[in-house]
């Protein structure tokens, strides 16, 4: 097989070469940005300390909160066009952080992490992107992976169910019972989405990661181009939405697949289009 | 000297005796053993671990090694991987009925033996790992095993006189991070193939098994092998084998799964080397492989999730074996203990 794909490659490269060197030169590539907003409902987020005791935030069972911290997982980036234009962000895994490529994890304390430079894309008029939600599959089973990936490096990890958080809320209420001796006896209020798995004879091992896609108005992509597109993340709709509506005085801690799966069915309407731009 | 040596004998000679040997399946005249190549026999399934992005190299296997005896892993730098895994007893609890970790804290399972991880679709009694590279975060964070984070050990490995330039060696990096460490460690247990059994010499052609083992193999492969399948003797599958009336107190695979029908079913263990892992069961209740045979013969607990194999068409419950049989099935149990394994150099401690 290998002998067989190296001759096919070694004759299409003698025997295309010049018009292949043609089309290169033809080829145009651009950037892309990606900017992520955080916001509940109709504020914009703000982290809150540990010890804070204000609730800016309130859900829809009437239950104020505030968010000690908040972000996801983004891989599988594709972007396409009316007219064809398409791009699939490279991913690759390695214990080298530097080779790591196409995997994002975007959390609301570090503001870098909110914008994502696409580079490479081909030249061309785009309208809509997809993502997955969450570290699939394909993910977890390249094994140990550095940088944002990392376990050693604040990765968000489930050791005992081993994979990725794809999506986490964290943060206080007083609706939520003090637990003694619990991990966090204060009003702690914590959505972890994660599991990856799925077992066509067991309906429990569930699938958390979803694939997003999301429409804007059209933006070209070329040299000396720099158009983005800016997107929402709401929290207020992790928490309720379609198919989970949050109850702090019983659902305070969500940390496994099944318990996950109502929230993560909510993560359609999580994220949205604020604009984009030329 | 013995040109049919198994695999695990003929890496034992070599780093004894410091020759170069022949391959068993080579011809003559071809290419010397690579004691870091990763070689099983035809007979085993395809590997499952992803090479691609771990070759084993000599300086990460012995970096694995060397992370594996050391006890800087555990929160107090009192508990080593090998305190719980010793390779006499095929990297089983030598010690230890269950485990044993850091403040002489009890742990929950027996520790089961590592061997032929690289074929392995999922690890832990309850399979709640799929990929080995993370296997070593559940013993290195557990609180009653070592009880560390798994960032606080890397910056001791950073800090430390040795270990920068052994990860610099084995990977090429002058950053030590979660990545890297995780892959020495499974260069290390991925080496650690069981092929070299006398059943094996049976299978290679090599020797013949006794008439007792012969007639305790062809019970085994009547009675056992539904469940105990393959080369590897394990189907990998998750059962319930009556143990326990209640699942309350370890729901083994339900915890992972959620599934009711889960409840107080474990991963079919490997038989490999089981006359060396005493004791036997996640919650090591029997000491001898005596009491093992007893249990599914006469002792079995019914409960909802109890594995269908086990029910018989008269209602009762187990695999009925005689005296006769038992002690056949022992005899051939026990020739598949790999010796050279249990005693091969290339895992000592450096």
């Amino acid at each position: 097989m290998k002998k067989l794909l190296l001759g096919t490659v070694l004759a299409v490269t003698a025997g295309g070469f010049s018009a292949c060197k043609e089309d290169q030169i033809q080829e145009e590539f651009g950037v892309f940005e990606l900017e992520f907003d955080h916001k509940v409902g109709s504020s914009s987020l703000s982290i809150s300390a540990w010890d804070d005791t204000n609730y800016p935030y309130t859900n829809a069972m009437g239950q104020v909160y505030n968010v000690t911290n908040f972000g996801y997982y983004i891989t599988g980036v594709q972007l396409s066009g009316p007219d064809g234009a398409f791009l699939e962000d490279h991913i690759h895994s390695s214990a080298n952080p530097d080779e790591v490529h196409g995997y994002y994890h975007i959390l609301e304390s570090e503001p870098a992490s909110k914008s994502i430079l696409l580079k490479d894309v081909p030249a061309g008029k785009y309208n809509q992107i997809s993502f997955t939600v969450g570290i699939p599959e394909s993910g977890v089973q390249e094994g140990a992976t550095g940088g944002i990936l990392d376990p050693a490096a604040g990765a968000w990890f489930w050791n005992w169910d081993a994979g990725y958080i794809g999506l986490a809320v964290e943060g206080q209420s007083p609706s939520s019972p003090e637990v003694a001796g619990a991990f966090n006896p204060e009003h702690f209020v914590a959505v972890h989405i994660g599991g990856w798995k799925e077992v066509a004879s067991n309906p429990n091992m569930v699938n958390n990661t979803k694939v997003i896609t999301l429409n804007f108005e059209a933006v070209n992509v070329g040299e000396n181009l720099e158009p983005s597109a800016h997107l929402y993340a709401d929290v207020a709709k992790v928490l309720d939405g379609p198919s989970a509506n949050i109850d702090f005085t019983t659902n305070y801690s969500i940390h496994s697949p099944i318990k996950d799966q109502p929230f993560a069915g909510n993560l359609a309407e999580v994220f949205s289009v604020d604009h984009s731009h030329q | 000297m013995d040109i049919n040596a198994s695999v695990a004998k003929r890496w034992a000679l070599l780093a004894l005796l410091g020759v170069t040997l022949l391959s068993q399946g080579c011809q003559k005249g071809e290419e010397p053993v690579d004691p870091y190549a990763f070689n099983y026999p035809d007979y085993f399934p395809d590997p499952t671990y992803t090479f691609d992005n771990n070759p084993i190299t000599e300086q990460g296997f012995k970096l694995g090694k060397k992370l594996f005896f050391d006890p800087i892993l555990s929160r107090d730098g009192t508990i080593a991987c090998s305190n719980c895994h010793v390779q006499a007893v095929a990297f089983a609890d030598a010690a230890h009925p269950i485990s044993i970790g850091i403040e002489e804290r009890i742990g929950k399972r027996n520790a089961p033996g590592l061997f032929n991880l690289g074929f392995r679709e999922t690890f832990i009694w309850d399979g709640g790992v799929t990929h080995l590279d993370f296997v070593p975060l559940n013993a290195i964070e557990n609180p009653l095993e070592m009880d560390d984070d798994i960032s606080l050990v890397i910056q001791k490995l950073t800090a430390h006189p040795e270990y920068p330039t052994l990860f610099r060696q084995a990977f090429g990096t002058d950053t030590i991070n979660g990545a890297y460490f995780l892959h020495a460690m499974a260069q290390f247990q991925l080496l650690l193939i069981s092929a070299g059994s006398e059943y094996d010499q049976m299978l290679q052609g090599e020797k013949s098994l006794t008439p007792l083992a012969k007639t305790g193999l062809s019970i085994f492969e009547s009675r056992c092998a539904t469940c105990h399948d393959g080369a590897l003797f394990t189907d990998q599958s998750f059962r319930n084998n009556g143990l326990n009336a209640s699942h309350e107190s370890d729901p083994g695979r339900a915890l992972i799964t959620a599934a009711n029908s889960d409840k107080g079913t474990f991963k079919v263990p490997s038989l490999r080397n089981v006359a060396a892992t005493s004791p036997y069961m996640h919650d090591a209740r029997f000491g001898t492989l005596e009491e093992v045979l007893d249990h599914y013969d006469v002792g079995m607990v019914d409960s909802e999730t109890l594995d269908p194999v086990f029910r018989q068409p008269d209602g009762s419950l187990g695999i009925p074996l005689t005296d006769a049989e038992k002690k056949a099935l022992i005899v051939f149990l026990e020739t598949l203990t790999d010796r050279d394994f249990l005693r091969n150099p290339l895992f000592f401690r450096n």
